[in-house]
């Protein structure tokens, strides 16, 4: 994102919407954005209501306010004068936006959002079979952001064990090779809001992976979530549910549960 | 809506809130879905939805959208989501759902032996469900648990850590109400699985506790 200096009254509403606090106040009292931290969401841009004041009228209004020793204080939703400018973006840059705006479409995989539709269709397409887990590894969430050299030290962690990195995944078009889970260079130094690992293992492999993840862990600069589904028994039990806690892991309480109304387009075993 | 599976919280506070959407599976039942979307749309608001919508067109709390405007907009594949916020109004909801037999994907991200008993209910077993297993890594780079349940509210995480604690500070200085300012963060949220009750609930113990 960019701010228009001429237009900018400094009034911060964009400081505390910015999904990764990369907006700040300038020395010449007018905001700026850390450009190596923005991860181009636009969340500022879309909420901020532009309200189409003059930049001088705030301005002018400002100083006689402050001559009486009052304060304006602009609505907490509105950027009074649309001084937010979202940038045209060139890659490898644009890869911020492709996983970080929710309303951009991902060029990759055509559809809105950072993953697939994971098992979110499963009735349909039958993706998650019989004796399988799907494992998504959502690195910088929550509320952190991840750049994509972290998100490599899990890829590569991860290679190891072969697991089936999902075809029509964003993350999973990034990868160069993956035998040894490298990403593409000229990628690494890019920032997202999150970006979602997804793969397919056999249901017996979920304590090799979380073994796995429990390692990497420790040397990156920012948090992830862990998913993990599966399709369930006749008598509606979850079969991955077993190997995570022989692991030793905790499930939520919650979760997401594909209820089984769309129509199968695919052969069950 | 990618991960509201992600919605963290006590057992308590998850009881009032049940996200459900419809998802197509793009390229394979996707074509010539728009009328099943739109009908799925019109069942849920049948039941007053706390909030509703989708990635393209955002969610109903935004000042610029329109409920019927976005019911016409929609388009083959386009899913959509809506929350509510008890178990009894989800399942008529399910119920409905289940008459219209759409034959398009329904899921629903909330407490799971909940949503399966619903399931249950109407002679039905679950196809396929996802658990959390929280979150990893630098986790001291995290704020406090009661920002974390406000911001994994949107699925996409549009909701930042300063803005929850700008609205805790608003609510506590009386310059918003808790429901306004949960009407605030809603906005970020353009998908529309943020849960505004929640939130509002939320808020006011923040402001009680701090």
């Amino acid at each position: 994102m960019e701010i228009d200096k001429e237009k900018c009254v400094g009034c911060g509403n964009c400081h505390v919407i910015c999904t990764m606090g990369a907006i700040y106040l300038g020395e010449d009292g007018r905001s700026e954005v850390n450009q190596e931290e923005c991860v181009e969401c636009s969340t500022c841009y879309r909420v901020l209501r532009n309200e189409e004041y003059m930049p001088w009228f705030v301005r002018g209004l400002r100083k006689i306010l402050s001559f009486f020793r009052l304060g304006y204080l602009a609505e907490v939703d509105v950027c009074p004068t649309g001084a937010l400018t979202p940038p045209e973006l060139q890659w490898p840059r644009s890869l911020r936006s492709n996983f970080s705006d929710p309303v951009a479409i991902h060029p990759g995989t055509g559809l809105g959002g950072r993953g697939t539709e994971e098992i979110k269709s499963n009735d349909v397409t039958g993706r998650i079979g019989k004796g399988e887990a799907g494992v998504v590894v959502e690195m910088g969430r929550p509320g952190i952001g991840a750049y994509f050299r972290d998100l490599e030290k899990v890829t590569i962690a991860l290679s190891g064990l072969q697991p089936l990195f999902e075809p029509k995944n964003p993350v999973t078009l990034l990868i160069k090779d993956q035998k040894t889970g490298k990403l593409k260079e000229d990628i690494l130094n890019e920032k997202v809001l999150s970006a979602i690992i997804e793969m397919k293992v056999p249901l017996e492999k979920i304590p090799e992976i979380l073994k796995t993840l429990e390692v990497v862990q420790k040397e990156i600069d920012t948090v992830f979530s862990v998913g993990i589904s599966s399709r369930c028994l006749p008598d509606g039990s979850l079969p991955h549910e077993e190997w995570v806690r022989k692991a030793g892991y905790i499930l939520s309480p919650n979760g997401k549960t594909n209820i089984g109304l769309g129509r199968p387009r695919f052969k069950e075993d | 809506m990618t991960n509201t599976l992600h919605r963290r919280g006590t057992p308590e506070s998850l009881k009032n809130d049940y996200v459900i959407f419809c998802t197509l599976a793009k390229g394979v039942n996707s074509e010539g879905s728009t009328p099943k979307i739109k009908e799925f749309i019109r069942i849920c608001l049948k039941y007053n939805p706390v909030n509703m919508g989708d990635g393209r067109h955002g969610n109903i709390l935004q000042d610029d959208v329109d409920v019927q405007k976005l019911l016409a907009q929609k388009g083959d594949g386009e899913g959509a989501g809506a929350v509510f916020n008890d178990l009894e109004t989800l399942q008529k909801v399910i119920d409905d759902l289940i008459k219209a037999d759409l034959g398009v994907s329904i899921n629903i991200s909330g407490l799971l032996g909940d949503v399966q008993s619903c399931c249950r209910k109407v002679g039905m077993e679950r196809h396929s469900a996802e658990h959390s297993l929280g979150i990893w890594g630098a986790k001291d780079r995290l704020p406090e648990r009661e920002i974390l349940e406000v911001n994994t509210l949107c699925g996409h995480g549009m909701v930042s850590f300063n803005l929850i604690r700008k609205m805790v500070e608003y609510v506590k200085l009386g310059r918003l109400t808790a429901k306004e300012a949960a009407k605030t963060m809603a906005k970020c949220c353009e998908c529309g699985v943020f849960n505004p009750v929640r939130a509002e609930k939320l808020l006011e113990k923040m402001v009680k506790i701090e």
